[in-house]
């Protein structure tokens, strides 16, 4: 690599460990600073390296997760400038991310002195009332650290924005599609292998985006589904409009944000019962997860025509448990049809 | 229909207060929880909850099969998973075959939020008269509070064993019942003297005593039957204890809006503020500034407490050392679960008092 070089033109690096809300925001993250003419350095792919630093210096109480951030961010610790780990508390008026979220940042800095500057601006809609105004404010801030162009600055807020519609859009599914995939007339993450399997089987794989999106944390279960010939669906693409008329179904505000989707898309399946199977992957000790787990499984058995398997992952995981448990999942769908 | 609600150390007498003020008499006190609670509550609750769950949920099943059908617990938003309880709590118990109705409290909610649904729970009690309820209860729970303080210091100091256990359950008890306000105050005035002179003390001690704040996630810290009784176990060892988290600060909007008072969870969210920023659910914040509050009030250590896998006092946990290291107060971090065995844990608080009290010698002696 030629991270060692060091010209006149340098540009500073800024580093976004590739973990977490990384997998919300990517496109946004990106292109903001790429615009503001920093060169922006992601962590790989989780690998071995990764994941020991993990459990070798984060808190022993935190998530899986959480712990790969920390593996992550100290990977990067000698290669960049800067950090860029937000505060993030919420995108919505009511609803919450998760309180780790928030203390990440602060827990680095305290943790390990030695790292570089973190950029951590604060956000929060929810709990901090912050709107549009802040918002403005944090750009700038970050954005005077890198260019003493306003206008430059401005612009690349503005397409960083863009930048991250488009994603979502591209992401999320519409109604209509979400149809034909349930009637399997479209597929969505790539083609199933069909080799064993006559007709594929539709499962909806269920879990937040920092777990479905590593290879190395959900053991590579995207592509091991599609060798089992398993037509998928994430929880992620799942329209939005979906999950809020599942949500309000509720006789309480679920106010984790990002276990709305976890939840909505479980319970629309179960509810409308065109699909064989769903399958939720879990990170161990996460908070929301735990009470997420638990409706989900309460609700499952209440409406128990489509099968639900709920995996929980950590660091000890092995990868033949896991295999042994999805094939005794999807023979026991293949017996039911 | 009977309401219950959980049991919450000397909280549990200010749940008492409120429903009593708002009109109710068919409460049901919570029972305090044993160990075949918390063995109840873990048998039906998710794998990893945090521990106040199973615990809450043991005494819901116990206060049913009692014969209560009405639950009050904290609900609304809020960054920690406390308000989601009830929601799968009440699934739970209507898969085990319970008839009752959930009453959350909205604890975040804005004011007049908080009245509206107070006064929903209540007999008939027009915004006024809630309003006034309301009032009663925050200035019961300073006593109620005091009451705790007095208690946790005379017993470390009492000559005659369980003195001052009776004596503070006595005022507790007297506090409850008391009634208008101007008979309270006079009576809370007196509580400094009325310990004083009831309870005959070792004055030596006094002044040798190190004393030790307990602070951590609020219904650990507070709820005797989950944290072991640290406060007694510490007081026995000749430690004066005090509770750093205060239920009663949250809800005494009297001081509140009194712009002459600063209270102290104000003072500490100000002072952890190049720590951690911004509050991040729990009392992550609090816990944060009060490591250099105490320190500067002269306290000789802090132990801070935390159900396992709770998310926001994981965060404390992570910064503490930083700020104790710095500060020169020492902090001793201790998780808390349904499993944590007894022996251990006084194990771990007797080395830290020993720590403390040889850290003192040491003072006095250069």
């Amino acid at each position: 690599m030629s991270l060692g070089y060091r010209g006149k033109e340098m540009k500073k690096k800024v580093g976004i460990p590739r973990a977490l809300l990384y997998y919300k925001f990517e496109a946004m993250w990106k292109k903001f600073f790429e615009e503001l003419g920093a060169e922006v350095i992601i962590s790989p792919e989780t690998n071995k390296t990764i994941k020991d630093l993990a459990v070798r210096y984060a808190p022993d109480e935190d998530c899986y997760s959480t712990k790969l951030y920390f593996g992550h961010a100290i990977y990067l610790k000698d290669k960049v400038d800067y950090f860029f780990i937000p505060r993030f508390g919420s995108d919505h008026e009511v609803n919450v991310g998760c309180p780790k979220f928030i203390g990440l940042a602060e827990v680095l800095n305290s943790l390990f002195p030695d790292f570089p500057e973190i950029i951590m601006p604060y956000f929060s809609k929810a709990k901090a009332n912050h709107g549009k105004r802040r918002l403005l404010r944090i750009i700038f801030e970050i954005g005077f650290k890198f260019t003493y162009n306003p206008l430059k600055i401005l612009k690349a807020g503005i397409r960083a924005f863009k930048a991250q519609r488009e994603f979502e859009e591209q992401l999320h599914l519409s109604e209509q599609n979400l149809e034909k995939w349930i009637k399997s007339q479209i597929f969505l993450n790539g083609k199933p292998n069909l080799e064993k399997r006559k007709k594929p089987l539709k499962i909806a794989l269920v879990g937040h985006p920092y777990m479905l999106n590593d290879k190395l944390s959900s053991l590579d279960i995207r592509e091991n589904l599609l060798q089992k010939g398993i037509n998928l669906i994430t929880s992620l693409q799942m329209p939005r409009c979906t999950i809020e008329n599942q949500m309000e179904k509720l006789n309480f505000n679920l106010y984790f944000q990002y276990e709305r989707e976890i939840l909505g898309t479980i319970m629309y399946f179960l509810e409308n019962n065109t699909i064989d199977g769903i399958l939720q992957l879990a990170v161990f000790s996460c908070g929301p997860d735990s009470i997420v787990l638990e409706l989900a499984s309460r609700y499952s058995k209440r409406q128990p025509e489509t099968p639900l398997l709920q995996l929980v992952i950590d660091e000890l995981t092995s990868e033949l448990g896991f295999s042994t448990r999805l094939e005794a999942f999807f023979d026991m769908i293949d017996r039911r049809n | 229909m009977p309401i219950t609600y959980p049991h919450f150390g000397s909280l549990t007498y200010v749940f008492e207060i409120v429903l009593r003020e708002l009109g109710r008499t068919d409460i049901m006190l919570p029972k305090k929880p044993s160990r075949k609670t918390s063995e109840l509550g873990s048998r039906y609750s998710p794998e990893f909850v945090c521990t106040p769950f199973k615990l809450t949920l043991g005494t819901f099943i116990e206060m049913l099969d009692m014969g209560a059908d009405e639950l009050g617990i904290g609900g609304g938003n809020m960054y920690c998973r406390f308000g989601l309880y009830w929601p799968v709590q009440e699934v739970i118990l209507e898969d085990l075959g319970y008839d009752f109705k959930f009453v959350p409290i909205p604890i975040y909610d804005k004011p007049l939020g908080l009245i509206k649904s107070l006064q929903a729970e209540s007999n008939n009690c027009t915004v006024w008269e809630t309003i006034k309820a309301f009032r009663v209860t925050w200035i019961k729970t300073r006593y109620i509070e005091l009451v705790d303080e007095l208690h946790f210091k005379y017993r470390t100091l009492e000559l005659e064993k369980n003195q001052a256990d009776r004596l503070a359950e006595e005022a507790h008890r007297k506090i409850v019942e008391i009634q208008g306000l101007g008979n309270l105050r006079e009576y809370g005035k007196k509580l400094p003297e009325l310990f004083d002179k009831t309870i005959e003390i070792d004055r030596k001690k006094e002044k040798e005593a190190i004393k030790i704040g307990v602070c951590g996630e609020i219904y650990v810290a507070l709820e005797p039957a989950l944290n072991l009784d640290v406060h007694r176990k510490l007081n026995k060892l000749g430690v004066i204890t005090k509770n750093c988290v205060s239920f009663g600060m949250l809800i005494d909007f009297g001081r509140k809006i009194n712009p002459f008072i600063t209270l102290p969870y104000q003072k500490a969210r100000r002072v952890a503020k190049p720590y951690i920023g911004q509050r991040c659910g729990g009392e992550a914040q609090e816990n944060i500034g009060d490591i250099i509050l105490y320190k500067k009030k002269k306290w000789d250590g802090l132990i801070h407490l935390y159900p396992f896998t709770c998310m926001p006092e994981i965060i404390t946990r992570s910064i503490a050392p930083q700020v104790s290291r710095e500060y020169d107060m020492p902090f001793l971090s201790l998780v808390i679960d349904e499993q944590t065995g007894e022996t251990g844990y006084q194990t771990r608080l007797e080395a830290f008092v020993d720590l403390l009290k040889r850290k003192k010698e040491k003072k006095v002696a250069r």
